[in-house]
């Protein structure tokens, strides 16, 4: 106890010199390593990252990409790198178990009136008459793994329509690919999908959109975490990144939540996200599936709280997680806003 | 001239023997008691951290809540239906088409060309294309052990006819044997042995395979099981999955150690 | 029946391995065949069985072979060319059941041949653990079942010892004087030739031409007793084939 509130005061002492030293521009840059997926939902990186938003806080980001998520995780967790973003799935939740993880902010959410994740059937499903979300209940869903995000959305969407997962046949098939595959061949009835895939999909009558994870109430999809020796012993680490990550998350809002109004100023930043995604198209094929995909993300990396806390006891419900933990000790406060505080 | 020295006697240094493994039975086990005992200790002393490695006492724990549950043979027995079949099947296809590789110069040539072509692509890598070809029910993790045991078999079997003793198959002729006859009493027992440690070979690849396999929407498997833990960082379940995966494999190399011992107990 | 070789020549590709053989192998004669090493006696051998077509004459079988005979023309071969998964018994066996035999009937052979050449008590024995010359002598064995009108027997005696040899050669005169057989008796050695032969054929270095045909008009049953004369003749013999061996290793040298 004496030892941890001394260390505590030395690193705000540490704080009220660092500050100083950034307003007076000595200060040397700090190396530091982020975690990334090539999505336009982690856009705020690639702005934040390109528009020096980092350099201005004295942090000299390096980009380290990754194909999943959670590999990001367990490399934050291991010290690897420092800040991530993820979805919150059992994976994370077993892994935050261990001690090693906090979460700093929320970033995509579903949001009523923003294109999020959509739900699809299979046009053979669908010509059975399963047209709505509701009437998956008894049907086939396909999924990445068990404990995914997928997994917790068809959760949502059971406890939405009042049946049960056992209701539902889960095909865990790895990869999103053979999601879409199976959906198409009508092998499996359901899924979810990001909208910018969904959307194609469903012009192109290859698969059918039957409703919007946002018409199913509040759901933080991802959030931004760090390692739990960072909110420790580096908070104004942490504090100058979430500052910066910020200045990225309003420059995405200003433009991509509402594309039409400044096209120039939308084009400019598809031309800077197309840098990270979809990089191996040009940037005319790439450009539509970046701007469909940009998602709603949280004014100022705010967090949805009481959703985080739904999410971890639906988790630990199913018997995927197995922890003590509560909501409380998954997060770290002080770096956004947290709404939607459970009393 | 004076007398020479005594000449001194001494014995010829010794500079044979080694290269001549025995068996010693007790050693593996302590060995491997040994490495868990050490990892125990070193997780309870906190040397080896959870989040690296599971103790190994949390894995039996694992283990145990699998077997309490029921899932356990649940599990086992639906990964085992899918070895069983799919290794059955790509053997019985392997040894077919690996006979008339070897006995037939057309279907060498057809066949052996092809297999150098498919046998190194990842099954994993076909995964996509399998659940096109076959959905995602049983067929297409059946299909997947399938061609992992297949071509290795083929390969076996036409490797292991080639090396028969010419000699014999001239004795048969000289002795107007028909040629069926050749060919069952003297081409394949003559194989045998070739194909039998091919079949620890494709037994092995089988189970590899499963944790691919099973990757397509599974519900129930050992490889599921193991996939379900590594997605959900559950690391103690990972670790008793992987056990189960080590005793399949302890077991049925120890199967056909024994079907080994009977048919080729002419061999001494 | 007796075997004929008419003309009979052999090449394999532009290599020249036999020309112009012609002789006759008697029935219930031996015939021996001595020549310098590669001079095609193998060759020679494997015309005469039809394991391969010789390119010019013919090889011709005169009369009909005994009705009961079931592999008219039968090898032995050098390295016994026993299946080691096969005990005794089912060595034999094998070469009886492409035929149609009850089981007692077949059963009954096995145990005569067995018999014959003193090997009853090790029916059920596999091949790795028998000595050499129990291992050729399955091999008679197996020849004997199947009633050979003529055996055709490769170098049968030189993967063994010279005791077992020498045991095995008295084995086979026993055979012999039972029950007289035709054979083709491929050798190197000498020693072998006049014991066992009715008659010499000696090769040239190849291609193998007849150099000269040699009888020997001694019983068999009493050669070992006529030591004297079978030296002689052991000597006149290597006289022919020392001077086509010497020119068949020069051959090599030079090669
Ligand atoms: N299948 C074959 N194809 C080509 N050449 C062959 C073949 N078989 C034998 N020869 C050649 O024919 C010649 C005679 O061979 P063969 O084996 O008949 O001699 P051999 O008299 O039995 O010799 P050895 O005393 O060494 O047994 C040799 O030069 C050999 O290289
Ligand atoms: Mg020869």
């Amino acid at each position: 106890m004496q030892v941890s509130s001394r260390i505590r005061r030395s690193v705000i002492c540490a704080a009220i010199v660092a500050a100083g030293a950034v307003s007076g521009g000595a200060w040397a840059q700090e190396k530091i390593t982020v975690g990334a997926l090539r999505f336009t939902s982690h856009a705020p990186t690639f702005i934040a990252y390109e528009r020096g938003y980092f350099k201005q806080e004295g942090l000299d980001v390096e980009l380290k990409f990754f194909q999943a998520a959670q590999p990001v995780a367990v490399a934050i967790a291991s010290g690897d790198i420092d800040f991530g973003i993820t979805a919150l799935t059992g994976g994370y939740f077993n892994l935050a178990d261990k001690g090693a993880l906090k979460i700093v902010g929320g970033l995509f959410a579903e949001k009523k009136g923003y294109k999020g994740m959509a739900i699809m059937a299979s046009n053979k499903a669908y010509a059975a008459g399963m047209t709505s979300p509701a009437k998956i209940k008894g049907h086939s869903v396909a999924i990445t793994q068990v404990g995914s995000s997928f997994h917790f959305m068809t959760g949502m969407i059971a406890a939405k329509y009042g049946f049960a997962m056992s209701d539902v046949s889960l095909k865990p098939l790895q990869k999103v690919g053979s999601m879409i595959g199976a959906v198409k061949s009508g092998q499996v009835d359901a899924m979810m999908m990001v909208p910018h895939v969904a959307i194609p999909l469903d012009k192109a009558k290859a698969a059918k959109i039957i409703g919007w994870m946002s018409d199913l109430g509040p759901y933080q999809v991802t959030t931004i975490f760090t390692s739990t020796r960072n909110t420790a012993e580096r908070q104004v680490q942490v504090k100058r990144f979430m500052r910066a990550y910020k200045k990225g998350i309003a420059d995405y809002r200003a433009v991509m939540l509402n594309q039409k109004k400044d096209p120039a100023a939308t084009e400019a930043m598809v031309k800077l996200i197309h840098k990270y995604v979809y990089a191996d198209r040009p940037y005319e094929k790439a450009a539509p599936g970046i701007k469909a995909g940009a998602v709603y993300i949280n004014e100022g990396a705010a967090l949805d709280v009481g959703n985080v806390k739904k999410q971890l006891d639906w988790f630990k419900a199913q018997g995927l997680v197995k922890t003590k933990m509560t909501y409380k000790d998954l997060i770290a406060t002080g770096y956004a806003d947290m709404f939607d505080v459970p009393k | 001239m004076p007398e020479g020295p005594v000449p001194q006697a001494r014995s010829v240094a010794f500079r044979g023997g080694g290269f001549a493994p025995r068996p010693v039975g007790i050693v593996g086990p302590i060995v491997f008691v040994t490495l868990l005992l050490l990892w125990e200790l070193g997780s309870r002393t906190g040397w080896i951290s959870a989040l690296i490695l599971p103790a190994p006492s949390a894995a039996l724990g694992a283990l145990e809540d699998l077997y309490r549950s029921g899932l356990l043979f649940k599990h086992l027995g639906a990964s085992l239906e899918r070895l069983v079949l799919g290794w059955c099947l790509g053997t019985l296809a392997g040894i077919g088409v690996g006979i008339s590789a070897g006995l037939f110069s057309l279907a060498r040539a057809g066949v052996v060309p092809l297999v150098s072509a498919i046998f190194p692509i990842p099954k994993i890598a076909l995964l996509p294309l399998f659940i096109i070809w076959f959905g995602i029910g049983e067929a297409s993790k059946v299909a997947t052990i399938f061609f992992g045991v297949f071509f290795p078999t083929v390969i076996a079997v036409t490797g292991g006819i080639d090396n028969v003793d010419r000699g014999l198959v001239r004795m048969g002729q000289s002795f107007g044997l028909r040629w069926s006859s050749v060919v069952r009493k003297i081409i394949l027992p003559g194989a045998l042995p070739a194909i039998l440690s091919g079949f620890r070979i494709t037994a092995s690849i089988a189970i590899i395979l499963l944790v691919a396999a099973e990757m397509i929407g599974a519900e129930f498997g050992v490889g599921a099981y193991i996939l379900m833990a590594g997605n959900l960082m559950a690391t103690d379940q990972l670790i008793a999955g992987v056990a189960i995966l080590s005793a399949l494999g302890l077991g049925v190399g120890w199967l056909i150690g024994r079907a080994e011992r009977f048919l080729l107990r002419w061999r001494g | 029946m007796d075997l004929h070789l008419s003309h009979v020549s052999h090449r394999y590709g532009g290599v020249e391995v036999l020309d112009d053989v012609d002789f006759t192998v008697a029935q219930g004669h031996i015939v021996c065949i001595i020549g310098p090493s590669g001079c095609g006696k193998s060759t020679l051998l494997r015309l005469i069985g039809g394991l391969e077509k010789p390119s010019a004459g013919a090889v011709l079988q005169l009369g009909e072979p005994p009705a009961d005979s079931r592999n008219p023309l039968t090898y032995i071969f050098q390295d016994f060319a026993l299946l080691p998964w096969r005990t005794v018994r089912g060595n034999v066996s094998l070469v009886l059941e492409d035929h149609v035999l009850d089981q007692g009937a077949r059963a009954a052979i096995i145990d005569d041949v067995l018999r014959r050449t003193k090997l009853s008590e090790f029916g059920d024995a596999f091949p790795r653990q028998l000595s050499g010359g129990m291992k050729q002598r399955v091999a008679i064995a197996r020849a004997l079942s199947v009633n050979p009108a003529c055996l055709l027997m490769d170098e049968p005696l030189s993967a063994l010892d010279s005791q077992t040899r020498e045991l095995l050669m008295d084995d086979l005169i026993e055979l012999w004087s039972r029950e007289p057989f035709t054979a083709c008796y491929v050798t190197h050695n000498l020693g072998e030739a006049v014991r066992l032969g009715h008659k010499v054929i000696v090769l040239s270095r190849r291609p193998g031409r007849i150099r000269e045909v040699v009888d020997i008009d001694l019983p068999l049953a009493g050669r070992s007793a006529e030591r004297a004369s079978l030296e002689a003749l052991q000597e006149r013999l290597w006289r022919l084939m020392r001077e086509e061996a010497l020119a068949a290793d020069q051959e090599l040298a030079d090669a």
